[in-house]
Parts: C-alpha cells; structure tokens; sequence
C-alpha cells in the first residue's frame, strides 16, 4: 500500500508538470492579448503597448515567462492584470461563493438520485420506473439555461395559457367552446443574486432564510444533470446485483424482501459509488458559467469565463492549475477508498 | 430502516430548502412600505466595474461608476461646448521659441525688428503679439522611447539639447502659422535649420536620427491657465486645490503606474501651480485636442502621495518599493469630489454609492446610486419588469418591445462611432474611386438600418460625430443606386460575362471579412454579398474570431475589405485613422488611404485652437473623405434608454416649491445628462404642456 501510494504521487507529479507545461502554452499560443493591451484604440502608441507587455512579462522568452509565472504563483505574488488583486485571494472569495452552491447541489444529487434509482430498479418497467426514465432523458437533454429562464419566469412571473373562446358552426349547429384559461400565479420573490437586495438590516434568521431561496433555483438546476445520471446509474447498478444468485438465494431462503433489497443488495450496487466521492473534489473549482451568469452568482466559473474573455492570464492559468491538482487529488482519492472498500483489491 | 432513510432525507432536504421562501420579502412589498427605494437608483449592468480609478481604468463599467465619483477641471454641456466643473474659467495663449541661424542676424537683432513691427502694428497679426523676448542659453533635457534592436520592446534613451540664445514670443491667441508670418518677416535665412549642433553627447547611431528629428528649433508651445473653483471639498472632507491637479498628471505620467492615458499627456511639457487655485498646463507642441483631456477625474493628493502609499504598505506588509498606485486600495474604495461618495463593492454582485451631502453643485436628488452586475441580458429585462432595477443596458429589440408600454419611457440618441465597410486601397480593384463609389452605391443602407437595428440608426457620411458641429451636415450621402453603381463598373472598364463583372478577363470578386460573434455584421456581411450580387460582383464572407481577425488580417494587413466600427471621442483629431503617415502594419489607417490635402487639412486640424477654423477645416476633410469613398459608410447607431416612467426631473425652487419635468434627451441624444435632479415618483407623473 505505502509503495503505491509513493509511486502514484510520483507519477501525479510527473503528470501536473506537464499539464501546467501544456495549459500555459495554450493560453499564452492562443491569439489574443490582455484587454489593457488594446491594437485598436488611437490613443495607444506603441511604446505604450511595449510598456504594458513588459510590466506582464509578455516580453520575455515563453520559459522565462513560465517560470516567473510560477514562481509567483507559489510565493502568492502573483496579480490579476486587471485591477492588480492578489490571484489567490479572489479565488478564495469566489470559492467562498460558489461553495454553497456546490455543496447544495451535491446533496440534493445524492438524496434524490439514489431513491429515484434504486425504487426505478425494484418496480423494473412499472410506471416508476417508465417515469423516472422519461424524466431522466428529458433533464438530460433540455438545456440548462433553457430550463433556467423557464423556472426564473414561472418563479418569478407565474405562467397563463389561455384557450380563447370558440365558435363554429357543424351540421347546421352554433357550437361554442368555453374559454379555457390556465394560470399559475407567480411567487414574485427574488431569485438573481446571492442574496435579495437591501436586506442587510434584517434578523439573522431572516438573512440566513434569504440566502438558502436564492441558492435553490441555481443548485436545483444545477444538480438537475447529475440527478439524471446517477440514478440511472444507481437503477444500473441495482439491477445488476437483483440478478444475481446471492439475491436469488437470499430471497428464496424466506428473508423479508426489504432487508434482502435495501441491506444485502443496496450495500453491495452503492459500491461503485463510494469511488465517486473521490472524483466530486474537482467539481469544487468549477463552477457552472452559464448557471452564474444567469443567477447573476459571483461565483467560480463566471471569474474564469471573464478572465478567458480579458486574457486575464494570471486567473485563467491558476485556476487551470488548481483545477489540475483537484482533479489529480480526486482520482487518487479514489483509488485508496476502492482498496478500503473492497478487500478484493490488493494494490 | 434504510429504506425510510431513502424516503425521509429527500423529504427532510426539500422541505428545508423551500421553507425558506417564506423568510424572503415579495417583489411588491419590497417597494411597497419602503420610502427608501425611491431614493435610491439601481442600475443594470452586465459586467463588473475593475479599477475605480479614473487614471488606471479601461473599461466602461468602471468608467460609469468613476464618473459619479470624481469630478475633472471641465466637461461638456448639453450642446457639447466645454463648460468649467473643477475649473470656473481658462485662458489659452501661446508661447512661441525659435533658434537664430548661427552666422546670421542675431537673436537680439531679431527681437528688436519684431518690437518695432509690433510698434508699428503692421503687418495685421502683430496685435496678436503680446511680448517678444531673448532667453539666455539653456539646456533642456528629453528622452526618447527607441526600438530594441531584435527584440519587442523600447529603451528609454535620455538625451540633452543645448540651446544657443533664443527668440521667444508670447502671442495672445494660438496661431499655428506664426513661423511662416515670421518667415515672410524676417526672411527664411533668419531660422536655424540643422539641429545637429545642439544635440549634446553621444548616442548609438538610430537613437541619434530620432532625437535630431524630435529637436525643434522653432516651437509653438500653447499654454492653458485654468482658475479652480474654490471650496470644494473631497468625500473625507480635504478641499481641493492646484496641489491635486498636478499630482493627477503626476499619477498618470510616472512609469510606474502603468496608466492607459499617458499618450493623452506625453505633449504637456510641465504643469504648474503658481497657488492653490491656479494650474498653468504648458505643451511643447500645437495639439488642440489636449484641452479635452482635463475632463479627466482627479485623485486626492492626500490619500495617494508617496507616504500614503509606503504607510499602505506596510500596513499590508508589502515591499513598499513595488507598491504603486495600482496596487492601493484606493482603486476599490475611491475619494473624489464628485456627487455620489462610494460605499460599498462586492465584487460580480453590486456596488453602492451614496450621495455626497456636500457636494460643490449641490447634493443630488437621489440617496443612492445602486450598479448591480447582472450579466445576463433576459435576466435584466425581468429584473427590470419587476421594478428591481430601475435602468439596464437594453438592446434594441427590447426598447421596440416596450416602446408603447405605459410603464416605461424610451429614449434613443445618436451614438458616437459609426460602422463601416472598409477596403484594402493597396489591392486591385481598390485602388479605382468607381469601384468603391459603385460598391456603395449598390448597398442599401437603410435597408440595413430599418431591418437590422429596427431603425435605431441613421445614415452617416463621414468621420467625425455626427452631431458635432465639425460633421458637415450639407454632405449627401450617395444614392442607392445599383444600376449607377454598374454604369460606373462599366466607365471603370468592366464588363458582365455570366452576370459577373470582368475586366482583362479577371472576374471582379474579393473576400469580404468580419469578426465572430457581432450578429449585427454578420447579418450586413449577408445583406451586402447579396447587393453585390446583384451587380455582379462576387462576394465570399468569412467570419473570424476577434483576436485572429486584428493579428492576422488587420495588423498584417492582408485582406480585401472589412466590416468595422470606430467608437469615437468627441475631439476631431484624424491623424491615427486617416494619416497616410499612419497605414503601416499594426497602424489605424489599415486601408491605407492616402491624399496629400486630406493630410495637410488633418495636421490642421490637430494644431487649430480657434473652433471656427477648426470647423471650417473638418468641413473640409469630410467632403474630400467621403468623395474618395475608402470607407462605404453604413450607419451610426443610436444609443437606446428605458427607464420607469415614475422618473421625472425635480426642480426645486429657491422659495422651497419643487416642480417635476419630464425626462427629456439633450441634443446629443444624452437623457442622464441631469442625472443629479432625478427623483423616482410614488406613482406616474402627470405633466403639464
């Protein structure tokens, strides 16, 4: 165990160098330079220009810029180049931000999928199951921020379809529909931001309250992709171990059903999935762009999805970087929680 | 057991979160029972503000918010004329040297026959002469920025000139002709012409060429003397004087500060502050388009000298020898002297100001200035509906969506900038005036005004603002005229074969390029292939992201023609766009457009201080532009505004009685141009007349 886990960092290592190698190419090969060098304002000369490039090192030698790069990074020197902010210190407030969010998301992911997989699996082609499959490949395959305007109007507005009245006339008959009108009265309550505006004065329940609606609809959304994987995933999972002998055996032997699905069954389909905890760290970093733009969330991915759009290098390679080391952690993590759960596995 | 944990957590989760939306106040109630949201103004806007400093910033998200914060020396009114804010009034005159052409007649001979000219009054332009004088021999120190041998990048080369003695006239008025009156005077041999005698030291041989070229040996330096308002006060309460105006050049010129408008300033020679309500700019060259740039907010010298920021520093525990201004956190908590004080930035969420009780102008209506970043322009128009924010960044289709909603009010004005199309003057068949005259005439302009920006655009003629006075209004534009347009293609000697233009049998057809993600000049891009068409004129469009479009198409110069746009200033100045000096790779003049008068009439125009000539000579630029055609203007879109029709401007009067004006755009288009007066109404005013 000692020698494979000194023989995995080894070979992470070895992997995030050359990520970092590969990632501050791309950006720095990728045409495009920092919105403060602008070709095309008349006021620019180009010593100007010259001036600027020098004070973001964009003069130098790509391997003098790499490792002057990193030697900031390390030693927490390095700044945005849009307003000189400390790199880390705005993505920690932006991690701050966009951590309820992840946080929310991933339990309700968790809480709802497993029900929805493991109730879809027990009533195998029952209407559950046929529901929860429709369901599934619908939030699969409706976009997000389609569905994200939908819910914030029907949220915020409330929804009317109407049937207008109908005449006409059959066989000789006036015939007349009745008009059919269907609302649902909005909420009117406020959904963007992180929290509802001007409510600084109000009781601590209050704003505690205040800040758990706004984080519903984006991690609801949010979440809404994951719940459809997973518990089509876990419904999988299910169904395979259903089938198997021990279950049958189980079953057949005369013990109550709930405790052969839910103990002997469930514990060994959830396996796989403990692993995937692992493999949730990366998600950490993200952020979802097109959630945060919406909801208008100061968050991780709308930071970074700027910062690629003003060539903020200094933010884009971090949060590479970071996201590079999370997702090299998540993988490793992984990898020990299979040996301990499954003792089938000698590494 | 596990199975109800299956059931009860999803439960339990759920219930929990939507609980929640019992704790949060309805849209309604948020405005009903508070007084307060009618003083306060919340804004839309897509993206967040950077750098809240007026000499750091780029952006227009900063711009919008340092503008409600820092006040400069003047700005423009309604009808775009220069009117004093810091500064109450200016005076601008000139100081004039010139170097006695050793062996001739010297400095003081020469002093002596202008004094008895000016005695004499004659000829005319001697009224204009205040003073004629000798200055003793002076050494003047200037540095160059010269290109590294190589590589990328400038050197700065310091250099000294030592100046024999000297003629200086000081004039009453600029007068960009002086040294050829003077020439006509004294004769031609009375000037210095070689500037090698005086260059002092050695420098490597193409640094030497360009600091010869940058001695002048006769130079018109204009002088600005602005007088300050007296007892204004910053937001913590310092009065302002002379003392934080040259500290603001100051900012702006050290090196270290990295400040985008140093090109603006690089013409002052030095600024001086002869007492606490007076600045005397003077410049080393003629450029009337530097008055302009004293609308620049200015910093608290207090808070931003040199001890401040070590004290800042190290409070920070920073290396106080690289902490600059960049660094300060002035940049995100800012001090002017403005009408709005700032008091609150979270970043990507909102930022707060409030309203500056002691501001010179008097305080404004408002209590609050509320910019909320919501990048997302549906989710802003919902905001919007709902009464949470009061004015956003609204498209034009959204603008014709509520233009007869009683709710709102509409506002559209000209915007400054135009869009255009382009052409290559170096390639065939560019080079011909009746190519380009029939490209424009085949194009249907308010087609793709009406149909494109929902007629939110008017036709446009040439480069300056169109509702500038320099924008020589009497310029018609061409027809739309497409069987002219192929008349001309014929005179210009082509023939249609198959329905496409030929000429010694090479069918007339180019590439026609624009940039990724402008819908708008896609949508052109389409319209005008097909126009083309019609005359037999075959178009390929292509669409290509922004970064690659500037570095591999404009800067190398290597294409047919461009669909564009230029945002423009308010001052005239052409010289970067319309320079034939200017059309080399990475430069403005990217078509490469070249006539010697239109060149004559642009330094002109940069050197005139008068207005009226000034005028009278963008007059004449516009019509020599738009008759060489390198550009097919398209249109100058308008600026679109929606606001809550319950705000209305108060007046208060001086015996306490207040009476409200509707909102109404200025010449130029600008509604928020009294932005201070505003007030949101408890419910639609009713005007009278």
């Amino acid at each position: 165990m000692a020698a494979f886990i000194i023989r995995s960092i080894f070979f992470k290592m070895i992997t995030l160098f050359i990520i970092s190698v590969i990632s501050f190419l791309i950006v720095h090969l990728a045409p495009g330079e920092p919105s403060q060098i602008d070709p095309l304002n008349p006021r620019f000369r180009k010593e100007d220009i010259a001036r600027y490039r020098a004070a973001f090192d964009l003069d130098k030698p790509l391997h003098q810029q790499y490792y002057l790069f990193y030697k900031k990074f390390f030693t927490g020197e390095l700044k945005s180049f849009k307003d000189n902010q400390p790199v880390m210190g705005k993505i920690w407030e932006r991690f701050l931000n966009s951590l309820p969010i992840f946080i929310v998301g991933t339990i309700l992911t968790w809480c709802l999928a497993f029900p929805m997989g493991v109730g879809a699996a027990l009533r195998r082609r029952g209407a559950f199951d046929q529901a929860t499959t429709f369901l599934s490949y619908l939030l699969i395959s409706v976009p997000g921020f389609f569905l994200s305007y939908i819910l914030i109007v029907l949220v915020v507005q409330g929804f009317s379809i109407g049937l207008p009245e109908m005449r006409f006339a059959l066989m000789g008959l006036e015939i007349s529909t009745p008009a059919l009108h269907l609302t649902i009265a909005g909420l009117e309550v406020p959904v963007l931001g992180i929290r509802t505006f001007g409510q600084e004065n109000a009781p601590a329940i209050y704003q505690v309250n205040d800040r758990l609606w706004h984080l519903v609809l984006p991690s609801l959304l949010g979440a809404t992709g994951g719940i459809a994987f997973l518990s089509r995933y876990v419904r999988g999972q299910m169904i395979e171990v259903l089938d198997s002998d021990y279950i049958r055996t189980a079953l057949s032997k005369g013990l109550p059903s709930d405790t052969v699905y839910y103990v002997h069954a469930l514990r060994n389909a959830a396996l796989p999935f403990v692993t995937m905890f692992g493999l949730l760290l990366p998600g950490l970093i993200g952020g979802s762009v097109i959630f945060e733009t919406i909801f208008a969330w100061p968050g991780m991915g709308r930071m970074g999805y700027e910062a690629i759009l003003a060539r903020d290098f200094p933010i884009i390679i971090s949060l590479n970087f970071i996201a590079a080391v999370l997702v090299i952690a998540g993988t490793f993590v992984s990898d020990v929680l299979y040996v301990i759960v499954d003792p089938r596995i000698r590494l | 057991m596990v199975k109800r944990l299956l059931l009860f957590v999803p439960l339990a989760v759920s219930a929990l979160l939507l609980q929640s939306y019992f704790w949060v106040p309805t849209f309604s109630d948020q405005v009903k029972g508070s007084e307060a949201r009618l003083r306060q103004f919340i804004n839309a806007s897509t993206g967040d503000a950077q750098i809240l400093n007026p000499v750091l910033l780029t952006d227009a998200a900063s711009g919008d918010i340092a503008d409600m914060v820092f006040n400069g020396l003047i700005d423009r009114d309604e009808n775009l004329n220069y009117r004093g804010r810091l500064a109450t009034s200016w005076e601008i005159y000139e100081e004039a040297y010139f170097v006695p052409r050793p062996g001739g007649p010297t400095a003081q001979a020469l002093r002596e026959r202008i004094e008895r000219a000016r005695a004499a009054g004659q000829p005319e332009w001697m009224r204009n002469v205040a003073k004629a004088e000798v200055i003793p021999p002076a050494e003047e120190k200037g540095s160059l920025a010269v290109p590294r041998r190589g590589q990328r990048g400038f050197d700065q080369v310091p250099f000294t000139v030592a100046y024999p003695e000297r003629v200086k006239i000081t004039l009453k008025e600029v007068d960009q002709d002086l040294f050829d009156r003077l020439k006509a005077l004294l004769g031609a041999g009375a000037f210095a012409a070689d500037p090698a005698p005086y260059l002092k030291g050695d420098l490597p041989g193409p640094a030497r060429q360009q600091a010869l070229a940058e001695i002048p040996l006769a130079e018109h330096n204009p002088v600005i003397t602005f007088r300050l308002r007296k007892g204004v006060l910053f937001h913590d309460g310092r009065e302002f004087s002379s003392r934080d105006v040259r500290f603001t050049y100051d900012a702006i010129m050290n090196p270290a500060n990295l400040s985008p408008r140093t090109a603006d300033y690089e013409p002052v020679k030095r600024v001086e502050t002869p007492d606490r309500h007076t600045v005397r700019v003077t410049y080393k060259r003629l450029y009337s388009p530097a008055f302009g740039t004293w609308g620049m907010g200015m910093l608290p010298e207090h808070l931003l000298n040199e001890k401040a920021l070590a004290e800042e520093a190290r409070r920070l525990q920073r290396d106080p020898a690289k902490f600059t201004l960049r660094d300060s956190g002035f940049n995100r908590s800012p001090v002017g002297t403005g009408p709005f004080r700032f008091k609150e930035w979270r970043s990507d969420e909102v930022i707060r100001l409030v309203r500056f009780e002691k501001y010179w102008e008097g305080p404004a209506e408002y209590a609050e200035y509320i910019s909320r970043i919501i990048p997302d322009a549906l989710t802003q128009e919902l905001a919007f509906y709902s009464g949470t924010v009061d004015s956003y960044t609204a498209g034009v289709h959204q603008v014709e969506r509520l233009r007869k909603d009683p709710r709102f009010q509409v506002f559209s004005g000209l915007a400054f900038g135009y869009t255009y199309i382009g052409y290559n003057l170096r390639r065939a068949p560019f080079g011909d005036v009746r190519v380009r005259r029939a490209l424009t005439m085949a194009v249907n302009t308010r087609q793709i005004q009406e149909f494109l920006l929902y007629g939110e655009a008017e036709d446009i003629t040439g480069p300056f603002v169109k509702q500038s006075d320099h924008y020589d209004k009497s310029v018609k534009p061409l027809p739309y005229d497409p069987e002219g347009a192929e008349r001309l293609l014929r005179e210009a000697g082509w023939r249609k074969v198959n329905g496409v233009m030929q000429k010694d049998g090479k069918p007339l057809q180019f590439t026609l390029v624009t940039n990724h993600g402008n819908e708008v000049r896609k949508a052109i891009a389409v319209a005008v292939q097909d126009a083309w068409k019609k005359i037999g004129v075959e178009v390929k469009v292509d669409l290509v992201e922004w970064a690659v479009f500037i570095q591999k198409y404009i800067n190398t110069l290597n294409y047919d023609a461009v669909i564009l746009g230029w945002r423009m200033g308010l001052d005239p100045d052409l010289y970067q766009i319309w320079h034939s000096s200017q059309a080399g790779p990475g430069q403005l003049n990217f078509v490469g457009y070249s006539n010697p008068e239109a060149d004559r009439l642009i330094i002109k125009i940069r050197q005139e201080y008068d207005l009226k000539k000034q005028v009278a000579y963008a007059h004449q630029l516009h019509r020599i532009i738009y008759a060489d055609q390198p550009y097919t203007f398209l249109y100058v879109g308008k600026a679109t505004g929606l606001l809550d029709r319950k705000i209305a401007i108060a007046e208060r009067g001086p015996g306490g009685g207040t009476r409200y004006r509707k909102i109404t755009a200025t010449k130029t288009g600008n509604y928020t141009f009294h932005f201070n007066k505003w007030l949101k109404l408890p419910a639609v005013p009713r005007f009278e007349g």
